[in-house]
């Protein structure tokens, strides 16, 4: 402390910040939210949800959630990846074996026909899961 | 190296002017492309077994809806989604514990069952079956 004061005092006209730890941070953190928004947003664009007002939000979404897309050709997807129906079923069964019930949300387009949201509800009712959720806007930010 | 500097009295002087021009056009950059996401809400049913039949419908405690490709049919009456939003409301008003079936034609679109689910959730009815005709 002592020491530190006297320095202060014999070079206070030429004492500069170090700039480089603060540089270093900035970058981090740059670096960070770069990678971090590219991992969030892997659903398909394209798919269009209904609007839902008086529907529930869920906060904090059960961690072990699966989410299926259906878009409005009737094409079933899984983080954008398509798959046949074949392959969803042994998926689920698969998943459902090794961790128990887990919950089900299906991100349904609006113009996608009843038929095609049935073949997934099939193959979660056909496995044991009973309870599925349906995604819906609350409210559009766009 | 520093200490020397400063001994001559020169400031080792940083400079600022092109990090903080890059910092905000980073900034910048950051903000025009942040989309706002739409907050989501979310609509839950039971899902019967795939080859269930719906069970024998008695009256008193068991509603059930019909979703066709162009309408909603609410006891064997056609009927629009306000009327279909009245009739609920009124139904919901003596319990919150009658069971709703939705019955969904193949080719009715998603945003029919959606809509349904919704008035449902807007009544505060709880107990929701999806059959698929």
């Amino acid at each position: 402390m002592i020491r530190y004061k006297k320095k202060v005092s014999e070079y206070s006209a030429g004492c500069e910040i170090d700039m480089t730890p603060m540089i270093d941070v900035v970058f981090q953190l740059i670096i960070f939210f770069i990678v971090t928004i590219n991992m969030e947003q892997n659903y398909k664009k394209e798919i269009v949800l209904e609007d839902a007002k008086n529907a529930p939000v869920i906060k904090n979404p059960h961690p072990m959630t699966l989410v299926i897309e259906v878009d409005k050709r009737g094409w079933i997807s899984l983080h954008g990846a398509q798959v046949t129906t074949t392959q969803l079923r042994a998926l689920v069964q698969r998943r459902y074996n090794s961790v128990g019930e887990f919950p089900v949300l299906i991100r349904g387009d609006r113009d996608a026909r009843h038929k095609d949201i049935r073949k997934v509800m099939d193959i979660c009712s056909g496995v044991g899961l009973w309870k599925i959720n349906f995604a819906a806007v609350k409210e559009r930010k766009t | 190296m520093k200490k020397s500097k400063l001994r001559k009295g020169e400031a080792a002087k940083l400079e600022m002017t092109p990090m903080i021009d890059v910092v905000f056009q980073l900034l910048i950059f950051f903000i025009v492309t942040l989309k706002q996401e739409d907050i989501l809400s979310h609509l839950d049913v039971w899902r019967p077994a795939p080859d269930s039949r719906p069970p024998p419908e008695t009256p008193e405690d068991l509603l059930t809806i019909t979703i066709y490709k162009d309408g909603y049919v609410l006891k064997g009456r056609r009927v629009s989604l306000q009327e279909l939003d009245r009739q609920l409301t009124r139904l919901a008003g003596f319990s919150k514990s009658i069971s709703v079936i939705i019955k969904c034609t193949a080719d009715s679109p998603h945003k029919h069952l959606v809509r349904v689910l919704d008035v449902c959730a807007k009544c505060d009815l709880r107990n929701l079956s999806v059959f698929s005709m």
